[in-house]
């Protein structure tokens, strides 16, 4: 047997990772996923400005292709709005106001499942297809795409709500320090307690819906204004 | 420290004694029958390329194997020895570390700039280089289409009247570009012995200089994964002198004089129906 | 074993959801496509079915792995928890776990089995090349077997070392308990056999014949099989992001108090060189992928040159995923490498700041060379000085990798042990891997050698003589920690001499074969080559007898034999190897303090632990 470590089985003790642990991966997570998704992005800006420059057989671009500018403004609103409503939210509960937080949330929620839906309406109402040339198939691919992270994202939102929903009594404050982990070099409470995990949880939520509205903004310029 | 030790001396022996035998191998042995031969200028040059890298690795190649075969054999705990011992705390030696990047950043950047001058030098050194190419060759061409299909090529004669062949005949002595171009999926003309390497891409007119000078036959392969029969789409092709040549293509003009009319106008690229599409 | 057991979120339910699931989504998908069914009729293909059936598949497949339960009850905002899976013993290797450890052997598990079945395919390869025309493979199914040879071994592999062994050791060696997203890390590891069967189903849609690198527009000219390569990759590439993620988010924020980013073991640096290869990369490939998708199943013209699209575009963006791809194979060799070879040198790390710039510098470098696989292909070719020029330099990074080995060998004290050997082998390898991929960066050699059978062989020798000896090094060294046996070591070296003999013996030819004209992915080549094909071939078949020694020795000594491990057999100083064999589930009693790199040979310290921590009972009070 070794000094180190004893044989036993309990999952508990690998569970009780200290929130302050586990906040700083919440928030290095959303960072590295962060920049994944810019390369994913980066992948369409190149297919945007390649084929664009390649012009191939000129149908690149048909004088019948035209994206729906009205409305791509009104999605990128949307997802923009959005996005500074969360921000302000995760501002507002690192602050303790767990009221604001939870009434903004729910308008960034809201907005942001509005600009899903209204992305929905412009394929509905579009007027071409995929079969119509390169800036089409991009044009499809991209925003389509776009809104399925814009989705993922609101889930996100949506299970961060819940929880502040669920635990509302409890309070994010009220630390219990204590040798929960095992570790006396590592206090805090539990993740028993799921409450203490919303507030990272919203600060790394905010960060990467900002980087995503950004995304929103870049493909608004080059898609529908370029 | 490690420079002045018996044992750095006598790898540095090693290598310098290991490199000097094996450098005039390379140089008078290897370096001649490296590929492609001889047939064409740009084919030489690939040689002379070959070589120069060849050269270029042997002291480092030298060096590492020396080094690894030494230290096997002498810093090899003894047999027997069970009690493990540590060796000598070393965490590293900056003047051998700096003595290793400027060697080998030397190495690289030789390299790449001997490279550049080969490729500009050498007309594109017989590769696909895009449809416009820096580096030209002075003097009258010989354009010769490649057109890659699923499974063969065919080659035009623009200044034949755009004759359309299913044999690759070239001049001797005569500056050739190949316009390298598909009808369908990506191809790749590589002609072995002339030292041209091509892609073809529908679309896309693709040039390749190269200059025959040897009266012979040369090997034609697709080396581009382009579907079902890619392992078939094989060809030989023959240098001829100008004489045979103007026979040839006059042979084959008349041959396909019936066939002209039905041929698509001589372009850089086709595009078989714009309605196309694939999958 | 009773009904009960059965039913319930396990392996069992996960492949009948699985299976049900695609045939739902197959129908669902023929269902979707109903009214444009005469465009289908003609070519008798339906894509949309096809990839729909895929999906469903999947998604049913990790529910019934259990996979949704998190997401659903985080839905209604109901608390997180790791305690999926309790059960015990050997049910834990067959489900949804999160123990770090069981995902490590699930991984080795898994992913040899995989590599094994993408062995056998070399095989037959060259079994049909000991003859210059046919043998016995038709056009079409040799194509489908050398696609799916690099397919899986490319998408595998990626994940070969970093799989296994990062996720097994990297928690310990920063002084862990878990990774920093559990649930994610037993993802990857499930993503990957899903991902596995769907490429194995390619046979029965007709395979595929584009190889692994699936170039447009003969991948829209494919028939359905190409989709389970899309598929296939674009799961891998998703369970890569996410491996990369996990991996960089555990190293930044899990290590233990004292373990400073340079006292980080070498292989750990390795690790994040890697995750950050798979983090940035494999995005830019699942976009490549579903631009494919949308090309043949929603007919868009993203790689149809005839229709605004480009086939330029498609290799543009694979090789900017794949040339990292090669680099997310080579790097976690090289921190194997680095990490067995003070172990059997018995001395310090030589140059440990130059390892990790080394390690990191291909990271970087490797973003900015892709096009030299584009170097005949027309492509921007006014540029191609700035990659002949890059990739050169990428020798460098490389440089310092061997120069930091070479130092560690100095004055050492020399073991040839089973995994020493692998990693000397790796050197000798890498280095004929190294050179001959100088050929391939200088444009005016890469005219010849250039898709023909020397760079087949130049990146064999660097991914299978570099990552699968390093892979077999890391087995034959860590594994004993994992299950707490030992290796034969007799069998051990018959396995490496016969492997190293047969490996040298089957590609170096192969690289003169590509020097006289051979290219690449044909089933029939020039008679006056057959000679030096049948050496290879022979020289195959050999290899791969080696691997069957590897598995009786797997076999006889963690089945049969159970020669008990010990805590440290190889008198190492890095903490896994202080701990018991195998590793207790919770790690560590209590998190240990770092006062160094685990290198400390010959110095005064005993091991890299700055304190020797306090036995306590396992359990704390919760």
């Amino acid at each position: 047997m070794s000094e180190l470590a004893h044989h036993s089985t309990d999952y508990s003790v690998v569970e009780s990772e200290s929130p302050q642990v586990m906040a700083r991966n919440l928030r290095v997570a959303s960072q590295l996923w962060a920049s994944a998704t810019v390369f994913f992005f980066f992948a369409f800006l190149f297919a945007y400005f390649y084929l664009r420059s390649l012009n191939s057989q000129h149908l690149w671009h048909p004088h019948t292709v035209k994206a729906p500018v009205g409305l791509g403004t009104v999605i990128t609103a949307c997802v923009v709005v959005s996005a500074l409503a969360g921000w302000y939210a995760a501002r507002r509960l690192e602050a303790g106001d767990e009221r604001s937080w939870r009434s903004a949330g729910i308008a960034a929620l809201a907005l942001g499942l509005a600009a899903v839906v209204l992305q929905i309406v412009e394929f509905w109402t579009i007027g071409f297809g995929p079969t119509e040339g390169g800036f089409a198939s991009v044009f499809l691919g991209w925003t389509g795409l776009y809104i399925l992270f814009v989705l993922g994202t609101m889930y996100w939102l949506e299970t961060l709500l819940a929880t502040s929903f669920r635990y509302r009594g409890a309070g994010a404050a009220g630390h219990e320090p204590g040798e929960a982990s095992g570790d006396p070099g590592r206090t805090g409470d539990d993740i028993d307690r799921p409450i203490s995990l919303v507030r990272p949880g919203a600060g790394a939520f905010a960060f990467y819906w900002a980087v995503l509205a950004v995304i929103g903004v870049a493909t608004w310029l080059i898609l529908y204004l370029l | 420290m490690w420079s002045r030790s018996s044992d750095g001396r006598r790898i540095a022996a090693i290598t310098v004694i290991g490199t000097a035998i094996v450098l005039p191998l390379v140089v008078f042995v290897l370096g001649p029958n490296m590929p492609p031969g001889k047939a064409t200028e740009v084919a030489k040059g690939q040689v002379t390329d070959n070589t120069v890298l060849l050269v270029v690795m042997t002291p480092f190649t030298v060096f590492i194997l020396g080094y690894l075969v030494y230290a096997i054999v002498v810093f090899r705990a003894p047999k027997g020895e069970t009690e493990l011992r540590d060796g000598a705390s070393m965490r590293g030696h900056m003047p051998s570390q700096i003595a290793w990047l400027v060697t080998t950043t030397a190495a690289v950047l030789f390299l790449a700039i001997f490279g550049t001058t080969e490729l500009l030098a050498n007309n594109g050194a017989g590769s696909g280089s895009g449809p416009n190419p820096v580096a030209k060759p002075s003097g009258a061409m010989l354009p010769v289409q490649v057109i890659g299909q699923q499974w063969e090529f065919t080659y035009r004669y623009p200044t034949y009247g755009g004759v359309e062949t299913a044999e690759l005949v070239l001049p001797a002595g005569q500056e050739v570009a190949f316009h390298v171009t598909s009808l369908d999926v990506v191809h790749s003309f590589w002609a072995y012995e002339l030292g041209v390497k091509a892609d073809a891409n529908p679309g896309v007119d693709n040039v390749a200089y190269v200059k025959p000078t040897k009266i012979g036959t040369f090997q034609i392969r697709c080396a581009e994964l382009c579907g079902l029969w890619h392992g078939y789409m094989f060809d030989t092709g023959r240098v001829v002198g100008a004489a045979d040549f103007n026979t040839w293509i006059a042979a084959q003009r008349k041959q396909f004089a019936g066939v002209e009319k039905y041929l698509p106008k001589y372009s850089p690229s086709y595009s078989p129906d714009p309605t196309f599409r694939a999958g | 074993m009773s009904l009960r057991r059965l039913i319930g979120f396990n392996l069992l339910s996960a492949v009948v959801l699985g299976v049900a699931g695609f045939y739902a989504g197959w129908w669902l998908g023929h269902q979707i496509t109903g009214p444009s069914i005469a465009y289908f009729s003609a070519t008798n293909q339906n894509d949309i079915a096809l990839f729909v059936a895929y999906l469903v598949g999947v998604v049913g497949f990790l529910v019934g792995l259990g996979f949704a339960n998190y997401p659903v009850q985080r839905l209604l905002g109901k608390p997180p928890t790791l305690r999926e899976k309790e059960q015990q013993g050997a049910a834990r290797y067959f489900g949804l776990c999160t123990d770090h450890k069981v995902v490590g052997i699930q991984y080795l598990l898994g992913i040899g089995a995989f590599i094994f079945i993408g062995g056998l395919n070399a095989m037959l390869i060259r079994f049909e090349l000991m003859r210059p025309t046919h043998l016995v493979w038709n056009g079409n199914n040799y194509l489908t077997l050398v696609g799916v040879h690099g397919t899986m071994m490319m998408g595998m592999m990626t994940s070969g070392i970093l799989g296994p062994f990062a996720n097994y050791f990297v928690p310990l060696m920063i002084g862990a308990r878990r990774m920093a997203f559990p649930r994610i890390e037993a993802l990857t590891f499930w993503l990957l056999m899903a991902a596995g069967t769907i490429l194995m189903t390619t046979f029965a849609f007709g395979g595929f014949p584009t190889g692994w690198t699936g170039y447009a527009p003969l991948n829209e000219q494919a028939n359905m099989g190409m989709d389970a390569y899309i598929a296939f990759f674009a799961l891998v590439g998703l369970s890569m992001t996410l491996l990369g993620l996990n991996m960089l988010a555990t190293v930044i924020t899990m290590r233990a108090p004292g373990m400073t980013w340079g006292r980080l073991p070498i292989f750990v640096w390795a690790t994040v060189s890697t995750s950050v290869l798979m983090l940035l990369a494999a995005p830019v490939l699942i976009s490549a992928l579903l631009m494919l998708t949308m090309d043949r199943a929603a007919q868009t013209s993203f790689f149809n040159d005839q229709a605004g699209g480009s086939s330029y575009l498609y290799e543009n963006l694979f090789w900017f995923f794949g040339h990292p791809e090669v680099y997310i194979l080579a790097l976690p060799g090289m921190g194997i490498l680095l990490e067995i070879l003070p172990v059997f040198s018995r001395k310090p790390l030589w140059g440990y700041r130059l390892a990790v710039t080394g390690m990191l510098g291909i990271g970087l470098m490797s973003f900015l060379v892709w096009q030299h696989h584009l170097f005949v292909s027309g492509i921007n070719a006014d540029v191609r000085p700035f990659y002949m020029l890059s990739t050169e330099i990428i020798s460098l990074p490389t440089g310092f990798i061997f120069i930091c080995a070479l130092g560690t060998l100095w004055k050492g004290r020399i073991r040839a042990t089973v995994p020493m050997l692998f990693s000397l082998a790796w050197l000798f390898n890498f280095l004929i891997g190294g050179l001959s991929g100088v050929f391939l960066s200088d444009v005016p050699s890469d005219v010849t050698t250039h898709g023909s059978f020397f760079s087949m062989a130049h990146f064999h020798y660097t991914i299978m003589g570099g990552l699968l000896f390093a892979f077999f090094a890391g087995i034959y060294y860590w594994v004993p920690k994992m299950t707490g046996y030992n290796f034969n070591e007799r069998l051990g070296k018959w396995h490496f001499w016969i492997m190293f003999l047969a490996f040298n013996s089957t590609f170096g030819p192969l690289l003169v074969i590509g020097f006289l004209g051979m290219p690449r992915r044909v089933v029939t080549y020039a008679g006056y080559l057959q000679g030096a094909n049948d050496w290879v071939s022979v020289s195959a078949f050999v290899l791969g007898a080696s691997m069957l020694i590897f598995l009786a020795n797997l076999i006889w000594s963690q089945v049969f034999a159970r020669v008990p491990t010990g805590v440290n057999p190889w008198g190492s100083k890095s903490i896994e190897w202080q701990l018991p064999s195998p590793v207790p589930v919770h790690n560590f009693d209590r998190i240990p303090t770092f006062g160094s790199d685990p290198y400390p040979y010959g110095e005064d310290a005993g091991s890299m632990l700055a304190q020797r921590p306090v036995v306590s009972p396992a359990r704390p009070t919760p």
